[in-house]
C-alpha cells in the first residue's frame, strides 16, 4: 500500500521511486548480464579480455547496452510526459556522446592514440559510457541540473540516483586504479592498455552496485515513513 | 588566531633548509661512502716493496710494450706459465652445476651434460671454484670486478654516467701494455668498456633476450678460425645464451641441458687445441672459464642471494698434478681474486685497486720462492691502497726499521686499532719471509715455508675483507642521524605551512559553503597522490616511468578541476554576493577553455617523447619529426619562438594599461625573439656550433638575456610609475571595492603586483626564449607547450580561489622533462621555469582579502605573499626527499639499487638544489620589490599624508575596526 502511494508520488512530482526488490533486480540483472557477457565471449567465441581486448569489451558493451538501457528506461523521469520509447532513444543517443566523453578523458590521462589502439580504446570508451551516462540519461533525460547534481556534485537525492550515480562512479574510479599497475615491469600480458583499466573499471563498477543497493535501501527507510 | 611573525618564519624556514642541507650531506656521505681510488696505472714499482712515506715515484717509464713486458719480467721474478689466455665467460652460469654445492657433486643431468669439463676435474686438470661475486649481480659490474679486482662504488656508477669506458686499473689494460694482442668475441659489453683494445672483435647485443641460440653461434661461428691462429694472447669469448636461457625459463629449463652441452663441447675444443699447441711446442695456453654471476630459480639475477652469487671460476690447463682436497669439496674464492691471480700468472703488475687475494692452489706448481714472491707482490699492493684508504697507515707512528730488527723472526701478537693489526700482521709476514730467505741462502735446501705462508695469508685475508666492506658497509649510525635531520626540517617546514595555511582567512567558507565539500575533494587529492607517489618510489619501474606517473595525476588534478567548475557553472547566479562580475558564466567559460588548453598541451608533451624503459620503441612525435628530417624540426623551432615572443607580450598587454616602463619591457621581449629567431635560422642546420659567428651569436644573446634580466628587475620597482587605483591593471581592479582607500595609499600594494606580474612575465620568457636556445632543437615545441601550460595556469588561477592546488600542478610539470634530455641545466630547466613563474603566480594570487586584516604592516605582507609560495615547495619537496630518502635506505639491498635508484636519488638531491635556488630568486626579487615600492610610495605619501593625518588615522581606525574588530586593537599602524 506504501509503495503504491509513493509511486504514485513520485511518479507526479517527477522523481520516480524505486523500491529495494526492485532495486536489487535491476542490479543483479545487470550484474548478471556484465558475467554473462563475459562467459558468451569465454565460450561461444573463445575470447578473453587478455587475448582480444577490443572484441570482449565490445561484446561486453553490446550485451549490456540494451539490458540497461530497457530497465534504467522504466524508471525515467516524467512520466507523463515522456514515453517509454523516448527515454530508450535518449540512452542510445547518449551512448556515442558518453563515449566520446570517456575517449577524452582516457586520452587526457595517458591513452595511447595510435592506430592500432584505436578499436581498443573506442570499445573501451563505449562500455565504460554504458556503465556510466547511458543509464543517467535514460533516466534524467537532459535536464542539465540534475547531471550536474549526480556526476560534479555528487549528491544523488532518490533511491534511483543511488543507483546511477555510484556504479557511474565506481567504474570511473575503479578505471583510475586499475591504470596504476601498467608502469610496473612485471611483462604481464594485462599490463597492456586497455586490460588493466577495464578489469579495474569492471570490479569498480560491481562494487559501487552492490553499494549503492545499500545506500538505496537505506534511503527507502529513511524517505517511506515520512510519505505515509 | 595563533600568529607569527615574519621574522620569526624566516628563521624559521632557514633553520629548517640548513638542518635538510646538513642531514642530507650527512646522509650522502653515508651512503656513498668516498673511497679514496687510487688513480692511474700500477707500473714497476708495485714490484718494489711500498715505501714508508707512502708516497711512490709515479714516473712509469715510457717503454715500448715489447720492451716492458721484458721489464715487468725481470723485475718480478716469476716467469710467467703461460703464454695465452683464452678467457671464456659464460654468462649467469651458477657454479653449482659445474662443481655442485655443499659437497654434493651437482646433479645427475648436469654431470652428464658437460661430459669433458667433468672429466677433466675429476683428472685435476682443471681446478674449479665457487668464486662469489658481489651485489649488484648484474654483467657490467661482474667483468669490472674480475678484470680490475675491485668492487665498484657508487662514484663509479656516477661519474661513468656518460662514458661506459672503464678508466681504472685493470689487467686487460696491464696486457695492453705489453704489447699483446687480444680478440673479444661475445657480449659487446666489453667493446663498451674496453674500445679499442681488442685487434678482432665480433661484438653480440644482449638485448635479445628470447634468442639462445644465434647469441652464442655468433660466438662460436669464429672459433676454429681464432684458434688456429696465433697471433692473439687473449682470447676472450663471452657467450650470453645461458642467462638468456635462465631468463626464459629458469634454472630447469629444458634448453638448460643443451645449451650446457654446447658450452662444454666449446670447452672440449679449446682444451684439444691447448694440448695439441703444448705438443707442437707452440706454447702453453691457459683456459680460465668464469661466469659472472648465477642465477636464481627463476632465471633472474642481481640481487645477492647465494644462488646469484655463486659464480663459476674454473682454470684449465694447469700443470698437471695430484689434488690432495677431495673432489666434491671446491674452495670458495672471491671473484675480486681472479684479478690478482691472472696479473701474477702472466707477470703484470697487479691492477691498482684490486682488492683480491691470489688463489694459492693455482701457484701450487711453482716453487716455494716464487709462490713467496707472488705472495709478496699481493701483499704489496694491498698495503699499498690500505695505505690510500687508512691515511694513519703511514708508518710514521710505527717506524718499519725498527719494528723489523725488533720483531726478528718471532710473531708478534696483532691486535689494537685496524692500523696498527694490519702494520703488525704485514710486518709479521715480511719478517717470517725475510728470515726464510736467509735460512735458505745459508742452508741452501728447502725448509718449509708454511709459516710464511700462512702469515701471508693471514694479512691478505684480513686486508681483503676490510677493504670490501668497507668499500660496500655502510655506516648506520650516520645515516640514520641524517635521515632524522631530514624528517626534522621536514616536518618543520609542514607545520610551518599548516600554520601559515590557518592564518589565510577562508574566504572559501565564507564565500561558498555549496563548493566546501569539493574544495576538500581537491585536498584529498592532493594528499593521495603525494602518498601514491612516496609509494610508487619504493618500486624501481614507477621510477623508471615516473613521468607517466607525474602526467597522470597532473592530468587527473586538471579534471578534477574541470569538474570542479562544472559545480559551479550556473549556480553563482544565485548567490548575490558573487554578483559583483556580470560576465560569471563567460568567465567560467574562459576557465574551462583553459583547463582544457593545459590538458591537451599536457597530452602533447607526453607523446613528444615515449622516455623510460616500458615505451621506449613506440612510436612519438619527435621521433616522427626526427625522420621527416630537419626542415621540419627548425620550422617548428621558429614557430615556437616566434609564439613565446607573441605569447610573452600578450601577457604583458593583459596588464591593460600601456606606460613606458611595459613598452621598454616588450621592446626587450620583441628583441630577444628576433635575435633568437636569427640564430636559429642561421646556425641550427650547420652543426659545427664552434664557427665564430654562431658562437658570438649565442654570447650576444647571452649578454643581452642577462643585463635586460638583471637591469629590469633593478630598476622595475624604481622607474614603475605610481598610479592611482583606476589605473590599475585588471587582475585586481575587481577586489577594489574590498579594500578600504586609505589602505591603499599607505602600501603600495598594487604598484607591487603590477611590478612583480611584469617581472614574472619577463622572467618565465626569457627562461623560455633561453632553453629554446640551450634545448635540442626538437624539443622547441615542448617549450612553447610548457610556456602555454604556465601561462594558461596563471590566469586559470587567477580568477580562481585555489591556493595550494597549483603547487602540485606546477610541480608535476617537473618530470613531464625527464625524459630524454641529458645535462644538469636541461633537465632541471622546467622545475627552474617553475619556479620562476612563481612569480609570476604571486603577482596574480589574490591576497587582497587578507591584506584587509593586516592592515599594511610590511612584514605581514611579506608573509602572506611570500609564505606559501616559499613555504609550499619547499615543504613539498622536503617531503618527498625524506620519503625517498628513506625508500633508498629500505631499498640498499635491492637489485636495481645501483642502475635505478641510486641516480633517482641524485636526481631528488639536484632537484632540491634547484628547488632552493628557485625560492631564494623568488625570495629576493619580491622582498626587494617590495622594499623598494614601499619606500617610494612612503616618500611621495608623507606630503600628502601630513596635512591629512590625523583624518586618515580615525577612518583607518574606524574601517579596521568595522571589518575585523576583534584584531584591531593588536594592529601595528605602519602610518602612525
Amino acid at each position: 500500500m506504501a509503495k503504491a502511494t509513493a509511486t504514485k508520488d513520485s511518479a507526479i512530482d517527477g522523481s520516480p521511486f524505486i523500491s529495494a526488490s526492485e532495486a536489487l533486480i535491476v542490479q543483479l540483472l545487470c550484474g548478471c548480464s556484465l558475467a554473462f557477457s563475459l562467459w558468451v565471449a569465454n565460450s561461444v567465441y573463445s575470447i578473453h579480455l587478455l587475448t582480444d581486448p577490443s572484441n570482449t569489451l565490445l561484446l561486453i558493451w553490446i550485451i549490456e547496452l540494451p539490458i540497461v538501457i530497457l530497465l534504467y528506461s522504466r524508471y525515467r523521469r516524467n512520466r507523463k510526459r515522456c514515453t517509454y520509447l523516448r527515454a530508450v532513444g535518449r540512452g542510445l543517443l547518449a551512448l556515442p556522446a558518453g563515449a566520446a566523453i570517456n575517449f577524452l578523458g582516457a586520452v587526457a590521462l595517458g591513452a595511447p592514440v595510435t592506430i592500432q589502439y584505436l578499436p581498443k580504446t573506442v570499445n573501451w570508451s563505449l562500455m565504460m559510457s554504458v556503465f556510466t551516462t547511458v543509464p543517467a540519461s535514460c533516466v534524467l533525460g537532459s535536464s542539465w541540473a540534475d547531471w550536474r547534481r549526480i556526476f560534479a556534485q555528487t549528491k544523488p537525492n532518490g533511491s534511483i540516483e543511488y543507483l546511477i550515480c555510484l556504479p557511474a562512479h565506481g567504474a570511473v574510479i575503479g578505471g583510475w586504479f586499475g591504470a596504476w599497475p601498467m608502469p610496473l615491469d612485471w611483462e604481464r600480458p594485462w599490463q597492456e592498455w586497455p586490460i588493466c583499466v577495464s578489469y579495474g573499471a569492471i570490479t569498480g563498477y560491481l562494487v559501487a552496485m552492490v553499494a549503492s543497493l545499500g545506500f538505496a535501501l537505506a534511503h527507502n527507510r529513511s524517505c517511506l515513513p515520512k510519505r505515509d | 588566531m595563533s600568529s607569527i611573525t615574519c621574522t620569526k618564519l624566516t628563521l624559521l624556514t632557514i633553520v629548517a633548509v640548513t638542518i635538510q642541507c646538513i642531514g642530507l650531506s650527512v646522509f650522502v656521505f653515508g651512503f656513498f661512502p668516498v673511497k679514496p681510488v687510487l688513480s692511474g696505472y700500477s707500473g714497476v714499482e708495485s714490484f718494489r716493496p711500498p715505501t714508508c712515506n707512502g708516497i711512490e715515484n709515479e714516473s712509469e717509464p715510457s717503454l715500448p710494450p715489447d720492451r716492458l713486458e721484458s721489464l715487468y719480467r725481470a723485475v718480478s721474478e716469476i716467469p710467467p706459465s703461460f703464454d695465452r689466455l683464452v678467457f671464456m665467460v659464460i654468462d649467469g652460469l651458477p657454479a653449482e652445476f659445474v662443481l655442485g654445492k655443499n659437497g654434493r657433486p651437482p646433479s645427475k643431468a648436469f654431470v652428464e651434460a658437460m661430459p669433458y669439463t667433468q672429466s677433466l676435474l675429476a683428472t685435476g686438470k682443471a681446478v674449479g671454484y665457487h668464486a662469489i661475486a658481489a651485489a649488484p649481480t648484474v654483467t657490467m659490474p661482474r667483468l669490472k670486478a674480475m678484470v680490475s679486482g675491485a668492487i665498484g662504488g657508487f662514484l663509479d656508477v656516477v661519474l661513468n654516467f656518460n662514458s661506459q669506458a672503464f678508466l681504472e686499473d685493470n689487467v686487460l689494460a696491464k696486457f695492453f701494455k705489453i704489447g699483446w694482442n687480444m680478440v673479444m668475441l661475445g657480449d659487446d659489453t666489453w667493446l663498451k668498456l674496453f674500445p679499442g683494445l681488442f685487434v678482432r672483435h665480433d661484438g653480440v647485443s644482449s638485448f635479445f633476450v628470447k634468442d639462445t641460440v644465434q647469441v652464442d653461434q655468433n660466438v662460436s661461428r669464429h672459433l676454429g678460425n681464432e684458434l688456429g691462429r696465433d697471433d692473439w694472447k687473449l682470447l676472450i669469448l663471452h657467450y650470453l645464451g645461458l642467462d638468456h636461457v635462465g631468463h626464459i625459463g629458469g634454472r630447469n629449463s629444458a634448453l638448460m641441458i643443451p645449451k650446457l652441452s654446447e658450452m662444454d663441447e666449446v670447452v672440449k675444443l679449446i682444451h684439444m687445441n691447448t694440448v695439441k699447441n703444448i705438443e707442437n711446442g707452440k706454447g702453453r695456453t691457459l683456459l680460465v672459464v668464469v661466469s659472472d654471476h648465477g642465477m636464481t630459480e627463476n632465471g633472474n639475477h642481481g640481487g645477492s642471494s647465494h644462488e646469484e652469487t655463486d659464480s663459476l671460476a674454473l682454470f684449465i690447463g694447469l700443470k698437471d698434478h695430484v689434488y690432495d682436497h677431495a673432489l666434491s669439496n671446491y674452495a670458495q674464492v672471491s671473484q675480486v681474486d681472479i684479478a690478482p691471480t691472472l696479473a701474477l700468472l702472466f707477470g703484470v703488475p697487479i691492477p691498482r685497486n684490486s682488492i683480491g687475494v691470489l688463489i694459492s692452489k693455482i701457484f701450487d706448481s711453482l716453487t716455494d720462492d716464487k709462490k713467496l714472491r707472488a705472495l709478496q707482490l699481493n701483499s704489496w699492493q694491498l698495503f699499498r691502497l690500505l695505505q690510500a684508504q687508512l691515511p694513519g697507515l703511514s708508518c710514521k707512528n710505527f717506524p718499519c726499521e725498527d719494528f723489523i730488527t725488533d720483531s726478528g723472526s718471532g710473531v708478534s701478537e696483532c691486535n689494537g686499532s685496524k692500523e696498527e693489526m694490519f702494520c703488525c700482521l704485514y710486518l709479521n709476514a715480511a719478517a717470517l719471509h725475510d728470515a726464510w730467505k736467509t735460512k735458505v741462502i745459508s742452508r741452501f735446501n728447502s725448509t718449509d715455508s708454511s709459516s710464511v705462508i700462512a702469515a701471508y695469508h693471514e694479512f691478505l685475508k684480513r686486508a681483503s675483507e676490510w677493504l670490501s666492506h668497507r668499500s660496500t658497509d655502510k655506516p648506520i649510525g650516520l645515516l640514520v642521524s641524517g635521515i632524522t635531520a631530514i624528517a626534522m626540517s621536514s616536518l618543520m617546514l609542514l607545520s610551518l605551512v599548516i600554520l601559515i595555511h590557518k592564518e589565510v582567512p577562508p574566504r572559501e567558507e565564507k564565500h561558498s559553503l555549496v563548493y566546501l565539500k569539493s574544495w576538500k575533494m581537491d585536498e584529498a587529492f592532493i594528499l593521495l597522490g603525494i602518498i601514491i607517489m612516496v609509494i610508487s618510489m619504493g618500486s624501481s619501474s614507477m621510477i623508471e616511468e615516473e613521468h607517466y606517473v607525474w602526467h597522470f595525476l597532473n592530468s587527473s588534478i586538471i579534471l578534477i578541476f574541470i569538474r570542479k567548475r562544472l559545480q559551479s557553472f550556473e549556480s553563482n547566479s544565485k548567490h548575490e554576493y558573487l554578483n559583483l562580475i556580470k560576465g560569471e558564466i563567460k568567465r567560467s567559460g574562459v576557465e574551462m577553455s583553459l583547463l582544457f588548453l593545459i590538458l591537451f598541451c599536457g597530452r602533447i608533451l607526453r607523446g613528444w617523447h615515449q622516455g623510460g624503459v616500458n615505451w621506449t620503441n613506440l612510436p612519438d612525435v619527435s621521433k616522427w619529426l626526427e625522420q621527416d628530417g630537419s626542415q621540419y624540426i627548425k620550422l617548428i623551432q621558429l614557430t615556437s619562438c616566434v609564439l613565446i615572443t607573441c605569447l610573452g607580450l600578450f601577457a604583458l598587454y593583459l596588464m591593460r594599461y600601456k606606460t613606458k616602463v611595459v613598452l621598454v619591457v616588450g621592446f626587450s621581449f620583441l628583441m630577444l625573439g628576433i635575435l633568437i629567431f636569427q640564430h636559429v635560422m642561421n646556425h641550427q642546420d650547420t652543426f659545427a656550433s664552434s664557427s665564430d659567428d654562431a658562437t658570438l651569436s649565442i654570447q650576444i644573446i647571452y649578454v643581452t638575456l642577462g643585463i635586460t634580466t638583471f637591469a629590469a628587475v633593478v630598476a622595475l620597482p624604481w622607474v614603475k610609475p605610481m598610479q592611482s587605483p583606476d589605473m590599475c591593471s585588471r587582475w585586481i581592479s575587481n577586489k577594489l571595492t574590498m579594500l578600504p582607500v586609505e589602505i591603499q595609499n599607505v602600501t603600495p600594494i598594487f604598484e607591487f603586483k603590477d611590478a612583480l606580474y611584469m617581472i614574472g612575465c619577463l622572467y618565465v620568457t626569457f627562461w623560455c626564449l633561453l632553453q629554446l636556445l640551450l634545448q635540442q632543437p626538437i624539443n622547441a615545441m615542448p617549450v612553447l607547450l610548457l610556456f602555454v601550460q604556465v601561462l594558461a595556469s596563471m590566469l586559470t588561477f587567477s580568477f580562481s580561489e585555489l591556493h595550494r592546488e597549483q603547487w602540485v600542478e606546477g610541480i608535476s610539470s617537473h618530470s613531464t622533462f625527464l625524459s630524454g634530455l641529458l645535462m644538469f641545466i636541461i633537465t632541471y630547466a622546467s622545475p627552474m621555469l617553475f619556479y620562476v613563474s612563481m612569480v609570476l603566480y604571486i603577482s596574480v594570487k589574490d591576497t587582497v582579502y587578507s591584506l584587509i586584516s593586516k592592515d599594511g604592516n610590511s612584514g605581514e605582507v611579506l608573509k602572506t605573499v611570500l609564505g606559501l609560495s616559499c613555504l609550499v615547495p619547499l615543504s613539498m619537496n622536503s617531503v618527498l626527499l625524506t620519503a625517498y630518502t628513506i625508500v633508498l635506505l629500505l631499498m640498499r639491498n635491492h637489485l636495481f639499487i645501483w642502475s635505478v635508484f641510486s641516480p633517482k636519488y641524485v636526481y631528488v638531491c639536484v632537484g632540491t638544489a634547484s628547488v632552493y635556488i628557485g625560492v631564494f630568486i623568488v625570495a629576493v626579487t619580491v622582498i626587494y620589490t617590495y622594499m623598494v615600492l614601499l619606500w617610494r610610495k612612503r616618500r611621495k605619501s608623507f606630503a600628502f599624508s601630513s596635512k591629512q593625518n590625523g583624518t586618515l588615522s580615525v577612518k583607518l581606525c574606524i574601517s579596521v575596526l568595522r571589518r575585523q574588530s576583534e584584531d584591531a586593537q593588536e594592529k601595528d599602524h605602519s602610518v602612525s
